[in-house]
């Protein structure tokens, strides 16, 4: 199920005829979310949900409202468009409007869809299964998956003539095997690829197996200070943690981490963090093929957050940009996302590590405090001690308190990027290129016997 | 006739194919005269069915939905389409407008596994190639089978349940909803030192009518609210939020005028000021009084999630997680002290997780979890009752969307309050030598068996010898399920009890979330390790 740039232009030059405001912006989204899920070693799920939206945004002057509608005949799309108008009219001035983006907006051509990721379909994600089952069986191992599928179409056009359209077709493979006796758990995954092709179902299921058996019978030992080595999957988690603080207003107005001394001032142009942290948006990624279209159809630009420890750039939303005389950013800090890495392998972490902790997985990863951007979280499906350069023993699971602005200060070791999804969920984009990392003195705050 | 979607879409859209959305809601439903009952949803629904029966399925639904949702966000006297703090939301877009979506999903039975496909466009056409389209994905997913899904019967139902409520939210001119929360921000603003100030609502209507091959005709109509507001305050560098929110209801628009959030403006900002200013708690085994504000999202982690049978069994081990909880546990686990008493309860009025039906139409009902401290219950639903042995389902497949296919949700799970005359929050806290006050939701993160839980608050006073002394900030304790319940002392009396709705449980692979609430009254909770996060 997809939908072509001319079908598109179509709807949405049907709602600009249809509207009558002094300006008039249309968003549109559709197309295929599918999914298989299997657990107990079967599958529990599998599914295609087809959907699609407009979201009408009418102004007049100042004033603005938005529908929502999921209905394309003429009928729902004339009631919704009334319906914008009527409350728009009716609603206050809203001195944070903004005049439309004007065309033209020079978007990177990204090609984002490979047709066998596109027409990847139920039977090839049950055969996927089948093949991930069959070694879980050998292994002796029970399997949970989830394979999910996005072929999504994004637009925005208005009324000052801009149209930008996007589509992109990707997939993930994401296991988590335990054994029968509930001892042992193991968690190994592939996301956001753009080419289903790459997704290795054996290799992963191997690796999750392999862990779930290694992580047997795990022993306690004493919550403290840490050197820990993050596999890509904690590591993206960890990663994101520092991005809710990178926009511009929060910090201007005195609310996050990166606010100044002094109301309206930021951190920006100081080195908070180690010399080994570069991180980027660089769009049309090879590898990510992300979105091209930025803040209300901008452009969206390469954007150099974190230059070797020195905070560069936070975002400016269009009107914060208006307001305080900066240019607008247009991307947002997770779009097409790109840690730089270095070349250390894990295996040669472990090998350099005295004592530490090999970490598969961060769950739960909540806000404690939002100034010094502390947040709480568990490992997860696999944690071991390292000592003297191996790992010795399957651990119980800690519970972390530890804020990014510590941790991106005290790594002493990078691998090379890898895509991995970002956000707790696989199911919106969200993948980014990050590097395992060795952090050291990492807080575990107290032991879970959770496995 | 039409074979694909495009070329369906290529006629001109539903409109020439089927009543559009407008025609089908030009008057209002209610239990006399049940939208259903004169619309062509009985006949697709039958269709459909007949269909699917044809293919070889041995169970198949039809579940047609129509949902509105509309989000008002006020920040500093101005709505807006950034909202604040988030009450919920319904997901609604921000800003006033409403969201209105309309579809159905299809899920069958076929060869002994589950199949689901879902569309916007309804229409007899579409419905064909829907119930086609999900036998085909049961089909192709017995290939990965290990065992047949095995549903514990439902009687046959036609009947129609809408929340009780008192006037539409969708009826309501924007002037009047925005003047309260207008009025409410203007009265935190009068501090003048609140950073900022901010409102919400959200209301969101449900209307669903479920068809199912055991013989149901199931139409619902639900109403949610959420509202709340925020305050905003700094304090040489130090930023604290008080958040009043009366949580979430299944209600009309009346929830909104009864939550007064104007009148309890000058308290959240004078808090939120003296939050800001507050010194941090000091780190060690302390005395907590809960109030059910704070209570509700402790239920919800720690007793609520570990009692989900599809946890316990695997269903989630890849995403929310197990359970400590096992089936052998049943009737032995002693998972608190004997004052703890909990219940599931889908009839609840104004309990969030409150429905006539489950999904798979099985009636509303009330059943114990934990009795005098005991594991006595689970929530399940028609495919996971048979692994506890019961033969029928306590009604606990939900799906958020008609997007989206049912699982296993929760119910509104209540702690009982304690017995006429037991200690009132006066008399917890003149019981209290070291301890803390709790209020509100704040930080919260649990392990995925629901063992080693860390939660904050939105408020915190310190209690020293009996009284509260003064506000103390950098609030989190720490616990490990059964002890913490272990070491309830007290629950108050039943005119104590408050339920408080959520704002968004996620669960399920693609995610999906729910909105249960959960009721208690406060609690005292003896020795529970505080402020290890900030140590």
């Amino acid at each position: 199920m997809s939908y072509s740039r001319e079908e598109v232009k179509a709807i949405t030059d049907k709602i600009l005829n249809m509207a009558k405001a002094d300006a008039v912006e249309v968003d549109f989204q559709g197309g295929e979310r599918s999914a298989t899920r299997y657990a107990n070693s079967s599958i529990t799920a599998n599914l295609i949900e087809h959907d699609q939206q407009v979201n009408i945004t009418v102004y007049y002057g100042q004033k603005s409202a938005s529908t929502v509608t999921h209905q394309f005949d003429d009928a729902s799309l004339k009631t919704a468009i009334e319906e914008a108008q009527a409350l728009a009219r009716r609603k206050p001035d809203n001195p944070e409007t903004m005049p439309l983006v004007k065309p033209p907006q020079n978007y990177v051509p990204v090609e984002a869809v490979i047709d066998r990721t596109a027409n990847f379909g139920p039977a090839e994600r049950a055969a996927m299964v089948k093949k991930s089952l069959d070694i879980c069986e050998k292994k002796g191992v029970v399997g949970a998956g989830y394979i999910p599928k996005l072929h999504w179409t994004q637009a925005t056009a208005n009324s000052e003539g801009l149209f930008s359209y996007f589509r992109y077709a990707e997939a993930s493979l994401i296991l988590t095997c335990r054994t029968p006796d509930g001892t042992g758990s193991g968690w190994a995954g592939q996301t956001g690829l753009k080419d289903v092709s790459q997704i290795d179902p054996v290799a992963i299921t191997e690796r999750a197996a392999d862990k779930a058996l290694k992580s047997q019978k795990p022993r306690a030992i004493e919550p403290g200070d840490y050197t820990v080595i993050l596999e890509p999957r904690p590591a993206a988690r960890f990663l994101s943690l520092l991005l809710t603080s990178m926009d511009a207003r929060s910090a201007e107005e005195g609310r996050s981490f990166m606010s100044g001394k002094e109301r309206g001032q930021t951190k920006v142009g100081e080195k908070l963090f180690g010399d080994n942290v570069t991180i980027k948006s660089v769009i049309n990624h090879p590898v990510l093929r992300q979105s091209p279209i930025g803040e209300d159809g901008l452009a969206a630009q390469d954007v150099t957050w974190v230059e070797k420890g020195v905070v560069k750039n936070l975002y400016y939303s269009r009107y914060w940009a208006q307001k305080t005389g900066k240019q607008p950013t247009a991307t947002q800090p997770g779009l097409s996302l790109v840690m730089d890495g270095g070349t250390t392998s894990v295996e040669e972490m472990i090998k350099t590590t005295k004592r530490g902790l090999l970490v598969s997985f961060f769950w739960y990863m909540r806000p404690v405090e939002q100034m010094s951007i502390l947040y709480t979280g568990m490992t997860r499906d696999g944690l071991f001690l390292i000592e003297n350069g191996e790992i010795t023993a399957p651990v119980q699971n800690f519970r972390w308190n530890e804020t990014p602005v510590v941790g991106l200060n005290n790594i002493s070791a990078l691998g090379p990027p890898e895509p991995m999804h970002t956000g707790e969920a696989y199911d919106q984009p969200g993948t980014a290129m990050i590097p395992a990392m060795r952090i050291e003195d990492f807080t575990m705050t107290s032991v879970s016997p959770a496995v | 006739m039409p074979q694909n979607r495009r070329d369906f879409l290529k006629t001109a859209g539903v409109a020439g194919a089927a009543l559009t959305l407008s025609d089908l809601w030009l008057a209002p439903a209610s239990a006399q005269s049940p939208r259903a009952r004169s619309g062509p949803w009985r006949t697709w629904g039958t269709d459909a069915l007949k269909q699917a029966r044809a293919l070889g399925c041995t169970y198949a639904d039809i579940r047609f939905g129509r949902k509105r949702s509309q989000a008002l966000n006020v920040r500093n006297g101005q709505l807006t389409s950034a909202g604040g703090f988030s009450f919920g939301g319904f997901g609604a877009t921000p800003g006033g407008g409403v969201s209105d979506t309309y579809g159905f999903g299809v899920r069958v039975i076929h060869s002994g596994v589950w199949g689901f496909a879902s569309s916007p466009i309804v229409a007899p056409d579409e419905i064909r190639r829907v119930v086609q389209q999900a036998t085909d994905i049961a089909r192709a997913s017995a290939m990965a089978k290990r065992f047949d899904v095995k549903l514990a019967p439902v009687p046959a139902y036609d009947e129609f349940y809408e929340t009780p409520h008192e006037r539409d939210p969708f009826e309501v001119p924007l002037e009047e909803k925005l003047a309260i929360l207008t009025e409410a921000t203007s009265e935190i603003q009068k501090n003048k030192q609140i950073l900022f100030a901010t409102a919400q609502v959200s209301f969101s209507h449900d209307w669903k009518f479920l068809v199912t091959s055991e013989g149901s005709f199931i139409e619902q109509s639900l109403y949610y609210c959420s509202c709340g507001t925020s305050a905003t305050a700094r304090t040489k560098g130090q930023v604290k939020t008080r958040i009043y929110t009366p949580g979430a209801s299944t209600a009309g628009y009346e929830f909104l005028v009864k939550a007064d959030l104007k009148g309890n403006a000058e308290r959240v900002a004078a808090e939120a000021v003296e939050h800001s200013m507050a010194a941090p708690v000091s780190a060690g085994l302390k005395d907590l009084v809960l109030k059910p504000s704070h209570l509700a999202l402790t239920i919800h982690e720690i007793i609520a999630h570990p009692t989900e049978l599809d946890r316990i069994v695997g269903y989630e081990a890849n995403y929310a997680g197990t359970s400590f909880v096992k089936l052998s546990d049943l009737k032995k686990l002693k998972y608190g002290s004997p004052l703890l008493n909990v219940y599931a309860d889908r009839t609840h009025v104004g309990g969030c997780g409150t429905v006539g039906f489950d999904d798979d139409g099985v009636k509303a009902q009330r059943w114990p979890i934990i009795q005098d401290g005991i594991l006595v219950g689970l929530q399940t639903n028609r495919e996971t009752a048979h692994y506890m042995g019961e033969t029928e389902s306590r009604g606990c497949t939900f799906a958020n969307h008609w997007r989206n296919y049912p699982f296993l949700r929760m119910p509104n799970i209540q702690m009982q309050p304690g017995k006429p005359g037991s200690p009132t929050l006066e008399q917890m806290i003149a019981d209290v030598k070291d301890g803390v006050l709790v209020e509100g939701s704040g930080s919260f993160s649990i392990d995925q068996q629901r063992y080693n839980g860390q939660f904050g608050g939105n408020a915190f006073w310190e209690i020293k010898n009996g009284k509260v002394t003064r506000m103390v900030t950098d609030f989190t304790y720490n616990a490990i399920t059964t002890d913490f319940w272990a070491n309830l002392d007290a629950v108050g009396p039943p005119e104590s009890w408050e339920h408080h709705g959520m704002d968004g449980d996620a669960k399920g692979q693609p995610v999906q979330s729910n909105y249960p609430s959960h009721g208690s009254s406060p609690c005292l909770i003896r020795k529970v390790m505080v402020g290890a996060a900030f140590s």
